[in-house]
């Protein structure tokens, strides 16, 4: 894989929480310019500041959704449950590359601007994890 | 969170990442890695180009600590910074 060097795209970040979970949760950066091809790294922070431990799942969306086919996680720190004890505060990365074949889209010749946004949610026995777009 | 009504446009599937979820740094083992790089982003008006050194010793310190899979780091992208290492003069362990 080779970075398509003449493609700058601007990568911003939000940060949820669902109404259900008490942690502070936030992006560490507010944007990070990547070229396709390269992979990039970037930060997110959580904080339990209850007296309890609390167990948070998360999933997350890009926008606009038709780049979203393009954007490959290597690692991060979503959609598996993530145990936080009380006061607790860890750094959550996300390891992730725009797919090269970005370049050659033509319906993303415009696009120079991508949002990941990423939900948490407090994991409760027996609770499913609910999915963009299908509330 | 949107409701999107997109009947004749596909909706966005989230994938889960190729690699899985890391696991917590909850001791934060790996900060001082980090605190480099976020400073290598602030310092190059967050240029991701810029600070693939950091986020390459971020992840190195990952996979030491058993904080990430073992991973051969030209399989994470950084296969033109390991050969420039490579060509230097062997550095004093």
């Amino acid at each position: 894989m080779e970075p398509v060097r003449n493609r700058r795209i601007r990568v911003t970040f939000n940060a949820d929480t669902h109404a259900s979970i008490q942690w502070n949760f936030r992006p560490q950066q507010s944007e990070i310019y990547v070229v396709p091809g390269e992979t990039a790294l970037a930060f997110y922070k959580a904080k339990n500041p209850t007296d309890k431990p609390i167990i948070g799942i998360s999933t997350y969306n890009v926008v606009p959704f038709e780049a979203g086919q393009y954007f490959n996680k290597i690692q991060c720190f979503c959609f598996e449950e993530q145990r936080l004890n009380p006061q607790e505060e860890v750094d959550m990365p996300v390891f992730f590359y725009i797919d090269p074949e970005f370049a050659e889209d033509p319906k993303m010749a415009k696009v120079d601007l991508i949002t990941l946004s990423y939900t948490f949610f407090e994991a409760k026995e027996g609770q499913k994890l609910p999915l963009p777009g299908y509330q | 969170m949107s409701t999107a009504m997109n009947f004749s446009t596909k909706s966005f599937t989230p994938r889960p990442p190729d690699k899985g979820a890391f696991p917590l740094d909850h001791f934060g083992e790996c900060s001082a890695f980090k605190e480099r790089f976020m400073e290598c982003l602030h310092h190059s008006g967050y240029e991701s180009a810029a600070c693939r050194q950091s986020a390459m010793a971020y992840l190195e310190c990952r996979m030491d600590r058993q904080l990430m899979a073992n991973e051969p780091l030209e399989k994470l992208g950084f296969k033109d910074l390991i050969n420039e290492k490579s060509e230097e003069k062997p550095e004093k362990l």
